[in-house]
């Protein structure tokens, strides 16, 4: 949002410097993007007249000409009269006339934003020195016209008394010795008012302590005459969509581009100049938020304008030169019959205004603002006057602005009123508006709620400088469609007191322990786990390309999918996490390394999980791990290492079949029966699809089956020896086809039948090169907590061990 | 003439028993039924090459068939009970001096820690959810222009009211689940205090500053008399336990729907004091997070009579925290999983 100091001098004075002023509105109103000086872009820029002008000879269209600069400009070359020499190539050139000259060393103010500003100088152009230019409307970036050079006219009427004469700075003349800050829209959100000088002119009256006084045409109620000459009636269909609508016909107009000063309001306001009438309406909101606009009457049928839903299919040409396929919630302005523009977005080409235009229809109108934005959004249209009305301007300006508007029409483009003016307004949403202000609000409401203590007084003269009023209640002026709530009120106290100068006291608490969340801490004892293993903790995109879902072999039907995502790395939402880590062990195999793990606590979703009791989709987490350079074996040492730190046992049954693990290379992780996840080799499919290495196993453990059996873990711990423990080792001769947990079991259940603590280690696993045995190596450690163990005794455990264990898995000893 | 089925019978059986059944397809006996057909007369020769066209269709079959096997031979069966392989030996875990844990992880560790210690429970956020509580629970009612300023990820399937899903834009979407599970602590007289790290989503382009995945902390608090300037001293209290440092910190207004006012929260650049450097572009101040007092439609979308009660919420990036403290370059590095950037930290 744009705003001019000169304009909002008109409105407010102040006399604070410019920075102060920022600071303070950057504190206390909205943040500032950015202060541009345009007196600075219009520097050197001087009124002039041509005195003499005559063709350059040995050219066919540059004119030598003579201007006096009221001896405006210092270093420059003078003739004995004082003139200065300047050739010019425009067609409109000629003595007497006013123009706009740039002496040497002024920049040409449309390149004033470019990163190399054109300075202009003294040259020699065709054996004639020529000072400077005569500026076309283009090069002081008032619009596209460069075809001629801007003409001044002396008397045309402008809103300042400075005198234009030669030597008259062409900024001090238009007002354009200005500095214009833009403050960001999305402050002003909420704020519909402050989409118009005005409304900003309020509030930095209001940061400042000042009094605001709104202008008495923006607050009295306008008295409209009659008009004749033209027929205008207005249907409104919908009321409960367009709150009010105001139009008047005006007739006998003469559409020109707009006097010098109109244009120079706009376009430092960054708006476009492009006819008398346009600007007129353009100036009118850019003043007060309120959007406008003009068609021309001739060309609407019989002078109807309608107001209703668009059928859908129904078509619009617009003044972007697009044509629209118009949706059923598209709110449309038809002629009666067909449809001419859409409503509060944009005007339709048929019944633009041109230069041919007689007689206009003016419209003010009061737009749905949740409407607006989806015609908005479905269209891709983002206007001006969209950002204006999605913001809930008030209908209660309409008659001030639609009276605004009119005055300036008969001032810029002359004509007379010629019609009415139509007022549909519905009450019932009026009444739900005016209803929004009063608000019963106790001082100590406010008070509270900013740690403050003022007095009514001083609210309502925080207040009151922004034109609240007061009875009993809080009354917001009618333009604040945003105070709904008290609290709207308390913000209001608050920002123009001064947030920054709120008592900063901390809450006082008491001393009873903020709960933890057990997930969080279970998380962050695993990162600290799998990065003492060495392993490194990594962060993928809960988002993945559809290709990954395939090369993982997982099903795209069950997978929830982005609807919008710019990219197709993001069309879908992962269902589990390994397959990300997948997808980045090439890369670093690639980058050197060889032999790393890495690991990341992550969510999978699937559509088939289901909803919870919110209604919204079960989310998975995982505990997933990826190793490249080394194997199965390792991936499950990493995996016990977890069960190990969390007071868990895992156990490992071979898989019933492979998916992403390899079938004869991978197992299912378990606790007690539970299972909880699976580890594994990768299959020949998975190997390829992610270009892994040929070494590379990992795990993924579903971390809500772990918590829980977290939760029930009651630890491994166990006491102490005063006495020193045996060892013995023992190979046991078993067929190769036993599983080596069913002789540890064997074993382990021997001993326990002893009371002493016992430990058994694997020590090997050989397999003789023939014959269908593998010998197991253990180490077993007993130790008594009552006594040192004789070797006698030990060997008497050992025996019957060996006895026992041999016959139930018809093992040999070696 | 040769006997196609006999040829068949033979093949098959053939390729059954081979280590290489792929070159089955070049058997002398397949050329020679090709060669035949081309001397047969044109009314048999269509029927014969269908015949010649299915054969090879079914060797193709057994061949796949075959390949599958030879390969599922090549895999050795492991002992997956077992603590190492056959004439293998104890695994070592990898070299513990490698290990690392994500530098964002870490910085979510560290701000948790500081807010516990002030009293607040941190929770995770969720990564797909409903519109009613990214959007409706926070005062955002359907149509709300404010809906446009998050760029929001949308799913093709619809939740119960028939609205897309949405990955969420930021973590307030905990924040009327959190009010209502920790409600009976407010009528037991303590405050609500909690906060929610976790990652978010918004539908960006992909540059050195913007990602669409990162991460959110917020916080909430919620008790009888909470004022504006309440908010103001804990923020600034937390980050200068987190910068270990004093700060100056200052408000701007800024519009939020969930919250009435709205803030943006500035702090003095803690890596220069306020001298100006270029993590703070020369200006001396660091524009942190956006906050406010919890709007009271949020409140009472939570069953929290907002006449009873007052709090405040703030929500701020994390990414952004981590680079400015290690200068990193490029937002993108922290989902590349590159070790050559991991192993840094």
């Amino acid at each position: 949002m744009k705003v001019s100091l000169n304009i909002v001098k008109r409105y407010t004075s102040f006399d604070v410097s410019v920075d102060e002023l920022v600071s303070l509105i950057n504190q206390q109103l909205g943040g500032v993007e950015e202060i541009i000086d345009i007196a600075k872009k219009y520097e050197g820029a001087t009124i002039v007249r041509v005195v003499e002008c005559a063709p350059l000879k040995g050219t066919d269209h540059l004119n030598l000409t003579k201007v006096d600069d009221g001896g405006a400009s210092k270093d420059v070359e003078r003739d004995d009269n004082g003139l200065v020499q300047v050739v010019c190539g425009a067609p409109n050139v000629r003595a007497d006339m006013l123009a706009v000259w740039l002496p040497p060393g002024a920049t040409v103010p449309s390149t004033f934003d470019d990163t190399e500003p054109f300075v202009l100088g003294a040259r020699e152009l065709r054996g004639a020195m020529s000072n400077g230019m005569l500026a076309s409307p283009k090069e002081l970036g008032f619009g596209d016209a460069h075809e001629g050079i801007m003409e001044i006219d002396a008397n045309e009427w402008k809103p300042n008394d400075v005198e234009i004469k030669p030597g008259t700075g062409f900024a001090r003349a238009y007002d354009l010795d200005d500095t214009i800050i833009d403050i960001e829209n999305k402050m002003f959100t909420h704020r519909p008012d402050c989409f118009g000088q005005l409304g900003v002119a309020r509030e930095i009256a209001g940061i400042l302590g000042n009094q605001f006084v709104s202008p008495d045409w923006y607050v009295d109620t306008p008295k409209f005459s009659d008009g004749d000459g033209l027929v205008l009636t207005v249907k409104n269909d919908v009321p409960d969509k367009v709150s009010r609508f105001m139009a008047v016909a005006v007739r006998d107009i003469t559409v020109a581009p707009s006097p010098t000063w109109l244009q120079a309001e706009l376009v430092r306001l960054g708006s476009k100049p492009i006819n008398n009438i346009v600007d007129v309406t353009n100036y009118v909101m850019l003043i007060t938020a309120q959007p406008m606009h003009a068609y021309d009457y001739d060309k609407v049928a019989s002078g109807k304008l309608g107001v209703r839903l668009a059928n859908k299919g129904e078509q619009v040409a617009l003044l972007n030169g697009k044509v629209e396929e118009l949706n059923d919630s598209d709110i449309v302005i038809t002629d009666g019959k067909k449809v001419i523009g859409l409503g509060g977005v944009m005007g339709g080409s048929e019944t633009e205004v041109s230069i041919e235009t007689k007689n206009i229809i003016l419209e003010c109108a009061n737009f749905d603002m949740f409407t607006l934005r989806r015609t908005s959004m479905h269209h891709g249209l983002f206007t001006d006057a969209v950002t204006r009305f999605t913001k809930g301007q008030s209908p209660l300006q309409i008659p001030a602005v639609m009276h605004l508007a009119l005055k300036s029409v008969f001032d810029v483009a002359g004509g007379q009123q010629a019609s009415k003016v139509a007022d549909d307004q519905n009450l019932q949403t009026f009444s739900e508006l005016v209803v929004h202000a009063p608000q019963s609000i106790d001082k100590d409401f406010i008070n509270h709620r900013l740690g403050l203590d003022l007095s009514r007084k001083e609210i309502e003269s925080l207040l009151g400088n922004v034109e609240f009023t007061f009875d009993v209640n809080y009354v917001a002026p009618f333009w604040r469609t945003d105070i709904e709530i008290p609290e709207d009120i308390v913000e209001e106290v608050g920002r123009l007191y001064g947030f920054d100068k709120l008592p900063q006291d901390l809450p006082r608490r008491t001393v009873t322990p903020a709960p933890v969340r057990a997930n969080r801490t279970l998380k962050t004892q695993l990162r600290d786990t799998l990065s003492r293993a060495g392993a490194n903790e990594v962060l993928t995109y809960s988002f993945v390309h559809k290709n990954l879902l395939d090369r993982a072999g997982q099903n795209v039907d069950d997978t929830y999918q982005l609807s919008n995502a710019l990219s197709p790395d993001l069309h879908y939402y992962r269902r589990t996490v390994l397959p990300s880590l997948l997808d980045k062990i090439h890369a670093n195999v690639r980058a050197g390394y060889e032999h790393f793990a890495i690991f990341e606590i992550g969510k999978g979703h699937r559509i088939s999980a289901g909803v919870d009791e919110d209604g919204v989709p079960v989310e998975q987490e995982y505990v997933s791990l990826a190793l490249a350079g080394g194997d199965f074996y390792q991936a499950k040492a990493l995996a016990d290492f977890i069960a190990k730190k969390s007071g868990l046992q895992f156990n490992y049954v071979p898989l019933q079949q492979g998916k992403l693990f390899e079938q004869k290379r991978g197992a299912l992780i378990r606790v007690g029966d539970t299972v909880i996840g699976a580890v594994g080799e990768y299959g020949a499919a998975i190997q390829r699809n992610f270009k892994l290495p040929k070494l590379a196993a990992g795990f993924e453990i579903s971390f809500e089956s772990l918590l829980k059996e977290v939760r029930q873990a009651t630890g491994s711990y166990r006491q102490l020896s005063k006495f020193p423990s045996a060892e013995r080792d023992v190979t046991l001769q078993v067929a190769q086809s036993m599983s080596y947990v069913d002789v540890e079991s064997a074993v382990h259940d021997n001993l326990t039948k002893t009371d002493l603590v016992v430990a058994i280690s694997p020590l090997g696993i050989y397999r003789p090169d023939t014959g269908d045995t593998k010998n197991v190596t253990l180490r077993i450690s007993l130790t008594s907590h009552e006594k040192t163990l004789t070797g006698d005794e030990v060997s008497a455990v050992m025996d019957s061990l060996v006895s026992e264990v041999c016959e139930k898995l018809s093992a040999v000893v070696i | 003439m040769t006997d196609s089925n006999s040829v068949r019978d033979d093949l098959l059986a053939r390729i059954g028993k081979s280590q290489q059944p792929q070159e089955i397809l070049r058997a002398p006996e397949l050329r020679a039924l090709a060669e035949e057909l081309k001397n047969l007369p044109p009314e048999e020769r269509a029927g014969a090459g269908r015949v010649l066209n299915e054969l090879k269709k079914s060797l193709q079959t057994a061949i796949d068939k075959r390949q599958a096997e030879l390969l599922d031979q090549a895999v050795t069966p492991i002992d997956v009970t077992a603590p190492f392989d056959i004439n293998g030996s104890l695994p070592s875990l990898l070299p513990a001096e490698h290990g690392t844990i994500h530098p964002i992880t870490r910085e979510i560790a560290i701000m948790s820690d500081i807010l516990g210690r002030m009293g607040f429970t941190v929770f995770e956020s969720r990564e797909i959810d409903d519109q009613y509580h990214m959007f409706e629970s926070l005062n955002f009612p359907a149509g709300h222009p404010a809906r446009d300023d998050f760029d929001t990820f949308m799913t093709m399937q619809v939740d119960k009211d028939g609205e897309p899903l949405i990955a969420p834009a930021h973590t307030s979407t905990m924040q009327n689940r959190i009010m209502h599970e920790l409600k009976p602590q407010l009528e037991d007289g303590q405050p609500i205090a909690a906060a929610s790290i976790d990652r978010v989503f918004r539908n960006e382009d992909l540059d050195p500053r913007h990602e669409h995945t990162f991460y959110q902390h917020e916080g909430i608090y919620i008790d009888k008399d909470v004022h504006a300037g309440m908010l103001v001293a804990t923020l600034k209290t937390f980050l200068e336990s987190y910068y270990q440092t004093k700060l100056d910190v200052r408000v701007n207004p800024f519009y939020f729907p969930f919250t009435e006012p709205s803030f943006e929260f500035s702090l003095s650049c803690p890596f220069c004091e306020g001298e100006g450097c270029t993590v703070c572009s020369g200006s001396g101040w660091i524009e942190l997070l956006g906050c406010g007092m919890i709007h009271p439609n949020v409140l009472k979308m939570a069953g929290i009579d907002p006449k009873v009660y007052t709090g405040f919420a703030w929500g701020g990036g994390v990414d952004r925290l981590v680079m400015m403290k290690h200068s990193i370059e490029d937002v993108r590095h922290f989902q590349s999983a590159k070790l050559d950037f991991l192993r840094q930290f």
